[in-house]
């Protein structure tokens, strides 16, 4: 465990209040529609209505009369330029404006730039684009049909197959399912969903034609990233661009990628001289941005007859989209999705992956998880339950009976991860206890012969956050360390700046929590910093829940090489050799005579007054930090749902959530986290779905239609936890935003299937709707 | 998005006179809300233009309507037509069989069925708010209908310059609106 500082102090396990909420609750935020700069314009996006045609013309006469009207760039003007088309972050290219086709509903196709932004809305009114319709494709299991309309005339591969994955011992897998005495499998569809953060993704571009210099007020969860892409895309030299990524209303992934948009207004400012402020509408940031999951899955389970599992085939195919703009490391097709094993002893395992392209919004992004992990998570806990059920195993039992064995950690799954730490047993007895289950069990036992439907669900998550080790792990190259600045003030404050940047995590509190609790001074005294390149030390940004494995860290670390200068300081000033020195509660005492001591403050206060001879002035440090593997977080978490027979509703009568993150650095904060994600689970699980009709309209393009939960439909969550420390990570801690994003659609999904199961039904794809559920109940005959 | 609808009604008028305007889409034009017959290309296809306005959404449509199958032998007319958005924001397509039916009264049982494929902006409200819109634009053009044809015969034929009422627009959204709801709720 962590030694404890004083409340004062403030370290790590103190649920401090959060020091960004002060300016958020008052409406002082500054988001990027917050900067308004002088002679500012606006930019407003024309767009396809159709999923699939051919451009025959743009004609802007009509639009550029408007008065106000100052430019408009169409596809054309861009290939003149070079700038059609961009990379995404996967080894494909996408376009920014249209050229010769459009491939999805909503794609841009002109940029309009008026002196405000309702004339440039207006002015986009005006633009006829003249479109010849193409046969669309939709369904993604059509994409390789020999009569399927190829998307993507672009490519030499004149196919709309993108990649073909495979990881695993294929043999061993077929022979452990030749000799298995049980097989059971599952069909799951990870449905296409969108992050809908509450700040849509937009951008203000300054350049200023004076100094050359280009800033960028992005909403950008990679705001390092972005501008190295920036400039090897743009060719300006990198010293010229500075991305300031303000206050953020929330990423989830969907701020990773760099959009059109963005580049549309960097273009725009570079041609006019002044500043092009960009921002998207709703309909645009669900019907455009980076989507989520679309993963059509299929899970097999061979096991003994006592429900021991042997080997884990799976096969998926995966819907990105016009263009593979996947955001994730390179190595990785596919993500983390071969963490497909999850918490259970698997000998062998197969998996394989084949992406292609649809007529749909590109993407998919990590929605709330490292790179596909929820689709993994959400399979195998899916595919767990239908072998408990075949079995007539109770799904705790038979999960028991399967988990990794504290003692095998470090352990080596059959798909190639090395899992640091884990009591896979230790979560779910909790969460076992925590909620009641077998009264639960009895309840619903006694439930049934009345003819009432109630059902338990349970999920035993593993997750893998925290990337990564920089050997495997990157975004177009660029290798994910990340970074952290400490510098200390006379007076013993300090300032620290990330490469990380929150959006809403409670950065500004947690660092200077790891500040408080490395070097003594409290966390009030600490401000930190983020999301200004021209100041920040270079870092990967924050998604895959990787800001405390990476920026903590490397906070620790920084801290720590701050300790040993104050070290050498605090001998000079107490006449000893640093020998004769300890460490402790932000002081340096000597050995035996704790009363000769120097606190953090007086030692800052002579690193700037006092400076030993031979030693350099000031106190501070950066330090990059490169984890050696990622973090794995784990959890039990179980629910219990009511069905309403008249109406198909499912009522989520109890939820407990026992997360284990390793050492806690702010309990209230994890357990913010733990609300929010279960909220958004609870979404995917029952409410969302970005949907097309068979000519590729968007089904999903508006909150009429996409759903978001509100207080209403939330239910209470009961939340506990379990400790098992990363043995590699300087204080311990895993990671833990994404984990009940990751965890809980399963546990929805397993209770509403439970509830059910005695009626033979085996499967219900998300989202369950009461409309689904009551069509079922119809089939089975037991609407009331 | 495909839709299906199928609507029947009844009219005083005998057979022949409701086949009269029936099988001339000019005539038809005149009673369909926004719609207007603009030009005769040849004998069974003309050029027209339909404006749909659904709140903020106005949707131009420009197009040719074709008769696909005329048999007045049992009073059946299979119509189709298909049109792009002037601003490019989408197309439709519609297909639509009438068939007439004699009755004992005297009176004639009109029915339509219509399949309607929508493309773009407007089909992005869904199913609801279309099947909505569309049950509106049927009632106007069931009353409209019965009004023609309760005029003498000379009054039927459509004006030689098209004074082109606009579906109406503001109520056409609230009206849909207060069917989705109401349905929802």
């Amino acid at each position: 465990m962590i030694e404890k500082t004083t409340p004062e102090v403030g370290g790590m396990g103190y649920p401090i209040k959060r020091k960004e909420d002060s300016r958020f609750i008052q409406g002082k935020g500054n988001y990027v529609d917050d900067v308004h700069l002088p002679g500012m314009v606006y930019g407003h996006m024309v767009r396809s209505p159709y999923a699939h045609a051919r451009l025959k013309s743009v004609n802007t006469e009509k639009a550029k009369e408007l008065p106000g009207v100052l430019a408009i760039i169409t596809g054309e003007d861009l290939a003149k330029a070079g700038l059609a088309w961009m990379p995404t972050l996967f080894f494909d290219k996408q376009m920014v404006l249209a050229t010769g086709k459009v491939l999805f509903q909503s794609q841009e196709v002109a940029f309009v730039v008026a002196e405000d932004r309702y004339t440039a809305a207006d002015a986009a009114e005006l633009v006829e684009v003249e479109y010849e319709e193409l046969p669309v494709l939709v369904d993604p299991h059509k994409a390789t049909d020999p009569d399927a309309p190829i998307l993507r005339e672009d490519r030499e591969q004149k196919s709309n197959h993108i990649f073909h994955w495979e990881v695993g011992d294929k043999a061993a897998t077929e022979k452990a399912f030749q000799s298995a005495t049980v097989k059971a499998s599952v069909h799951a569809v990870s449905q296409r969903c969108h992050p809908a953060p509450l700040e849509t993704c937009g951008c203000v571009a300054d350049f200023n034609k004076a100094t050359e210099k280009l800033t960028i007020y992005l909403t950008s969860q990679a705001p390092h990233a972005h501008r190295t892409l920036f400039a090897l895309v743009g060719g300006i030299p990198e010293q010229n661009i500075r991305v300031i990524s303000p206050d953020i209303g929330g990423g989830f992934g969907n701020k990773v990628p760099i959009y059109p948009g963005y580049v549309c207004a960097v273009v725009a400012s570079l041609t006019l001289g002044v500043p092009v402020k960009w921002i998207e509408t709703r309909s645009e940031n669900l019907q455009s941005t980076g989507f989520a999951r679309d993963y059509h899955m299929t899970a097999e389970i061979a096991a003994d007859a006592n429900g021991k599992v042997k080997a884990l085939r799976v096969k998926t195919l995966a819907d990105h989209g016009a263009f593979n703009a996947a955001a994730q490391p390179t190595k990785f097709p596919a993500g983390l999705f071969s963490v497909c094993t999850g918490s259970y002893d698997f000998a062998n395992s197969f998996c394989e992956v084949d992406g292609v392209y649809t007529n749909k919004a590109p993407g998919g992004i990590a929605y709330r998880c490292s790179f596909r992990i929820t689709e993994a998570a959400y399979l195998i806990e899916r595919a767990m339950d239908v072998l408990a059920s075949q079995m007539k195993i109770d799904p705790a039992e038979l999960r028991r009976r399967n988990f990794i064995q504290p003692e095998q950690f470090p352990y080596k799954t059959p798909l190639g991860w090395t899992y640091d730490s884990g009591n896979y047993e230790g979560a779910l007895n909790k969460a076992l206890e925590m909620i009641g289950y077998k009264q639960l069990r009895k309840e619903q036992e006694e439930k049934r012969k009345k003819g009432e439907l109630m059902g338990i669900g349970i999920s035993s998550f593993t997750e893998a956050v925290g990337a990564g080790p920089a050997h495997s792990f990157d975004i177009a190259g660029i290798k994910m360390f990340d970074s952290a600045e400490i510098r200390i003030h006379p007076t013993g404050k300090a300032i620290c700046r990330m490469g990380t940047k929150s959006q809403g995590q409670g950065h500004e509190t947690t660092y200077a929590q790891i500040v408080a609790q490395e070097l003594g001074i409290p966390a009030s005294d600490v401000i930190v910093e983020e999301g200004d390149t021209d100041t920040a030390p270079y870092g990967l940004g924050t998604y895959a829940s990787r800001s405390t494995p990476t920026s903590g860290a490397a906070t620790a670390f920084a801290a720590r090489k701050i300790r040993d200068k104050a070290k050498k300081i605090a001998a000079h000033l107490l006449e000893c050799s640093e020998a004769d020195l300890e460490w402790e509660n932000g002081k340096f005492f000597v050995k035996g005579a704790s009363s000769k001591s120097k606190t953090i403050q007086e030692i800052a206060f002579a690193a700037y007054t006092n400076i030993p001879p031979g030693l350099e002035a000031g106190l501070e440090a950066v330090d990059y930090y490169d984890p050696p593997n990622l973090t794995f977080p784990f959890g039990t978490y179980i629910c219990v749902v009511d069905i309403d027979k008249g109406t198909g509703e499912v009522k989520v009568r109890r939820f407990v959530a026992v997360d284990d993150c390793g050492n806690v650095i702010n309990p209230m904060i994890v357990e913010g986290q733990i609300h929010g994600g279960l909220t958004e689970g609870l979404a995917i699980a029952f409410m969302q779905l970005i949907d097309y009709d068979e000519n590729g309209n968007v089904q999903g393009g508006t909150f009429m239609d996409y759903l978001v939960p509100t207080a209403v439909e939330t239910p209470h969550w009961e939340t506990g936890s379990t400790c098992t420390p990363s043995p590699h990570h300087p204080f311990g801690a895993k990671g833990v935003g994404e984990s009940p994003n990751v965890g809980s659609p399963a546990a929805f999904v397993n209770a509403v299937v439970d509830s059910l199961s005695h009626l033979g039904v085996k499967h219900i794809d998300m989202p369950i709707t009461p409309w689904k559920v009551w069509n079922i109940l119809n089939e089975k005959g037991v609407v009331t | 998005m495909a839709l299906k609808i199928e609507k029947t009604f009844q009219v005083k008028e005998p057979v022949d006179k409701v086949w009269s305007i029936l099988s001339d889409p000019r005539k038809v034009a005149t009673s369909v809300p926004g719609a207007q017959i603009t030009e005769q290309v040849d004998e069974n296809t003309y050029k027209g233009a339909i404006r749909v306005k659904v709140g903020p959404s106005v949707t131009d449509y420009k197009g040719e309507v074709q008769i696909i199958r005329l048999d007045p032998q049992n009073h059946e007319i299979e119509i189709l037509g298909k049109g792009q958005d002037v601003r490019g924001r989408g197309s439709a397509s519609m297909k639509m069989t009438g068939k007439l039916r004699p009755l004992d009264d005297g009176g004639t049982e009109v029915t339509s069925i219509s399949e309607l494929n929508v493309v773009g902006i407007l089909a992005q409200m869904g199913s609801r708010v279309i099947n909505e819109v569309s049950n509106i634009v049927f009632g106007e053009f069931t009353k409209n209908f019965q009004a023609l044809l309760a005029q003498p015969a000379a009054a039927t034929d459509p004006p030689a310059d098209p004074a082109v009422k606009p579906l109406r627009a503001t109520s056409l959204a609230w009206k849909a609106a207060k069917g989705v709801f109401r349905r929802d709720s």
